[in-house]
């Protein structure tokens, strides 16, 4: 085999591997169509930059460049992401990405973590809300004595009330926590807007 | 002293997150005139600003400007045999490209007055 077929076959290697691992992500949102278009893009782009050198140190060098395809897929996938979460505003996208965020930082880690337990705070809210009108008498937000000073607990109403503790809204965590829910969830999908935007402007990296 | 040791390093970051911040800015203006392949605006980069991009983090970044309507493209064949991926600015772009250029003019420009004690303390 000659210098320029084990060229040509490092790059064919490469082309192949980004686009399984493209191909990975489709469900995720990056299309088959558009991963052809991805790929032959590169293509393009490493024939010109191997226009006049098909050695092999000379393709290496130009894949190298490139990185790995892997990286380089992920990247694609990062910004499909953000640009559809930030489109569209939706908490399910702004959660996927800040899942990507936190598969490469801690900031990223931390951000998601706070996301989520922010969120299953205002779906409680909503939900103690809804609830209150079929277990009136067990659903809502209670009191509960204890040695170290009173801790506080969002109940469903599916068991029943903490022994030897108060309700503290009554009728009132219907409208309280619809409002307190929603306002929640609302702040917590602008937030994560945020974030997405500043993981944004922290890439590309750039020499 | 431990201040001291890490002030080169913040001033690399600092440099570092400035180019990070303008490169939205330098494609759209690199595409201005006309347009433009992926290597080329590469290119137009690293002559006309000294703006180093690694070639494998342009290509998505494209392709989020294009999602966001701010460039479109086409393929052209080209005389070399392989065809290739043109980037222009939309209307959308044109517009983006004109007010970031207009707050960076209007931003460099107050900094300026604030920087000069600075450069006549450096000289």
């Amino acid at each position: 085999m000659t210098e320029a077929e084990l060229a040509q076959r490092k790059i064919r290697k490469y082309l192949r591997t980004l686009a399984i691992a493209l191909r990975g992500f489709s469900a995720r949102g990056i299309c088959g169509e558009q991963v052809r278009d991805i790929v032959a893009e590169l293509e393009s782009h490493i024939a010109d930059k191997t226009a006049d050198d098909v050695t092999l140190a000379r393709v290496e060098a130009v894949l190298a460049e490139l990185g790995k395809p892997e990286d380089l897929a992920s990247l694609y996938l990062t910004e499909d992401l953000q640009t559809r979460a930030l489109a569209s505003r939706s908490p399910l996208l702004v959660l996927h990405s800040l899942f990507r965020w936190a598969s490469l930082s801690f900031a990223g880690f931390f951000a998601l973590l706070g996301s989520l337990c922010s969120y299953f705070l205002s779906l409680a809210f909503i939900a103690c809300a809804l609830l209150k009108p079929i277990h009136p008498a067990t659903a809502g937000l209670w009191s509960i004595p204890e040695t170290s000073g009173p801790s506080f607990s969002l109940r469903m109403g599916f068991s029943g009330a903490p022994p030897g503790a108060t309700e503290l809204l009554g009728w009132s965590i219907i409208p309280i926590g619809l409002i307190a829910g929603f306002a929640l969830f609302f702040l917590t999908t602008q937030s994560g807007l945020w974030s997405i935007r500043r993981l944004r402007h922290a890439r590309p990296p750039i020499g | 002293m431990t201040i001291l040791r890490g002030l080169p390093e913040a001033a690399d970051n600092w440099e570092v997150q400035v180019r990070k911040g303008s490169l939205e800015l330098a494609i759209l203006a690199a595409l201005w005139s006309g347009e433009l392949y992926g290597l080329e605006i590469l290119h137009r980069l690293a002559e006309s600003c000294a703006l180093t991009v690694p070639e494998g983090t342009i290509y998505p970044l494209l392709s989020r400007l294009k999602a966001e309507g701010l460039v479109s493209s086409e393929w052209v064949e080209a005389d070399t045999g392989h065809p290739r991926k043109y980037y222009k600015l939309t209307a959308s772009g044109r517009r983006r490209g004109a007010q970031m250029a207009k707050f960076w003019t209007t931003f460099s420009a107050n900094l300026e007055g604030l920087l000069e004690p600075l450069r006549k303390e450096g000289r």
